[in-house]
């Protein structure tokens, strides 16, 4: 009878133990941005980032699994170049329009994996589909960094890191210029995140 | 060759208006001229390379509609021989593919912007359809409608920042330029029909209502570019040759067309 009790209490545990390895971060939005840059006429690189993105990444070191969800707010585009002087329009202005983003049909992008790979007790490369412009596609992302500790100041618990990958903008659909202006899209994506 | 045939002028001038023209000159005798309206502008949206359906984006839409605009018009004109009441009846047909065109844009608004959006768009396509397609037994007045429309809607796209609309703009008048000058040589023996009318009709309008919605051309500019089919009414020369009626009747297009350019400008300069 005590050992049944027994195996019952360990098997009511162990689903439980297993659930709080998994911790959730949710995105902390004033240091969390996607960054690119695409080659423009072969001479440089232009640099650009979205000023809101939003969402989580939850992992589970024991089991090595984990998962990440990102929304992009495509209207929050932005290349340096916003104020259009004497020009009809500024690049940033020409960005949000049909031939790139298309903000006023498709105001958000989104990023969902289907794998996390670790390397030892960190997450090394995520899996998963970028959906932009109505259309999914596979992007793989690589973790060139992740650190959990302490915040210094407020002792909340928290993860962050770089991350970087790259995806052709043709696959989406977005072929306004190329290949004048670059088809290669690289991403380079600095985040932090606290802990639920 | 590539190259030539990346060239965003190429794909938006010479193309569209040789594949115009080589449609125009072979289809004349059987009254099929106006297919060069759809044919060079169909030509261009494939240079440019955004034939497709998946995902169907608002763009593609627009694509979609003003493909089955020729294969309607060559039905009425062929099958059904247009009454007065074709003109409305279409405008009132692709009035509701507008909407449906953009409903992916209309449906994230509040309702009631959304409601006076959609309702805007598809009372612009009813007029311009409407009013040019009333013009199929006159073509040369439809042929200038057609090539101001296509322009005028091109550089408006162009100044409300969408290049891509643009193109298909300038391309709609470059093929309807083409239509123009066989018309301006042979004179009566072209005829427009629905297939030209409606054609140049509904892709500027979606274009223009595109760069409306997806970009920043004012509605002003639209109001002013359905001025066109209206302006190239005013009296003609008849008794002098095709030619320079077609010019008289180019130069009544230009106004509003210039006019919506214009606007287009102004408020580039200001928002």
């Amino acid at each position: 009878m005590r050992k049944a009790l027994l195996a019952g209490a360990v098997f009511a545990v162990c689903p439980l133990a297993a659930h709080a390895q998994a911790e959730t971060y949710k995105v902390d939005p004033v240091h969390s941005f996607p960054n690119f840059t695409v080659d423009h006429f072969g001479v440089s690189s232009i640099y650009g980032r979205f000023d809101k993105m939003s969402g989580s990444f939850s992992i589970d070191r024991a089991a090595k699994k984990g998962s990440v969800e990102l929304t992009i707010e495509t209207a929050s585009v932005t290349t340096g170049d916003n104020d259009k002087g004497s020009r009809p329009r500024s690049r940033d202005e020409h960005l949000r329009q049909a031939d790139f983003f298309n903000v006023a049909e498709f105001p958000r992008m989104s990023y969902k994996s289907t794998n996390v790979k670790f390397s030892g007790d960190n997450p090394s490369e995520v899996e998963g589909q970028l959906t932009l412009l109505g259309v999914t596609k596979p992007v793989n992302i690589k973790i060139d960094r992740w650190v959990c500790r302490e915040h210094p100041m407020s002792k909340r618990a928290m993860c962050g890191g770089n991350a970087s990958g790259s995806f052709k903008r043709s696959d989406f659909g977005m072929k306004y210029g190329v290949p004048n202006l670059g088809d290669e899209i690289r991403l380079m994506i600095n985040f932090e995140g606290y802990k639920e | 060759m590539q190259e030539l045939l990346t060239n965003p002028v190429i794909q938006s001038s010479a193309a569209p208006f040789l594949v115009g023209l080589v449609v125009a000159c072979i289809l004349f005798p059987i009254r099929l001229a106006g297919l060069a309206a759809g044919a060079g502008f169909l030509a261009a949206v494939w240079m440019i390379g955004a034939f497709g359906l998946a995902p169907l984006t608002a763009t593609r839409k627009l694509v979609v509609l003003a493909a089955a605009a020729p294969l309607l018009g060559v039905l009425a004109d062929l099958a059904f021989k247009p009454t007065r009441v074709t003109a409305p009846v279409l405008g009132v047909l692709f009035g509701a593919g507008a909407i449906w065109v953009f409903w992916s844009v209309l449906s994230q608004k509040p309702a009631a912007e959304g409601a006076l959006l959609g309702a805007g768009i598809a009372a612009l396509v009813l007029w311009t359809v409407a009013f040019t397609v009333s013009l199929q037994d006159r073509a040369v007045r439809a042929g200038a409608a057609g090539l101001f429309l296509g322009l005028g809607t091109g550089a408006g796209a162009v100044l409300g920042a969408s290049a891509l609309l643009g193109q298909y703009g300038l391309a709609l008048g470059a093929a309807c330029g083409a239509f123009l000058l066989l018309a301006m040589i042979l004179g009566k023996r072209v005829v427009a029909g629905a297939t030209f009318t409606l054609t140049a009709a509904v892709a500027a309008t979606l274009i223009a209502a595109g760069a409306l919605v997806l970009a920043k051309l004012p509605w002003i500019s639209l109001a002013a570019l359905a001025l066109v089919p209206l302006a190239v009414r005013l009296p003609l020369p008849e008794k002098l040759p095709a030619w320079i009626q077609a010019i008289v009747a180019s130069l009544y297009a230009l106004v509003p067309a210039a006019g919506a350019c214009a606007l287009a400008w102004q408020s580039s300069r200001t928002a």
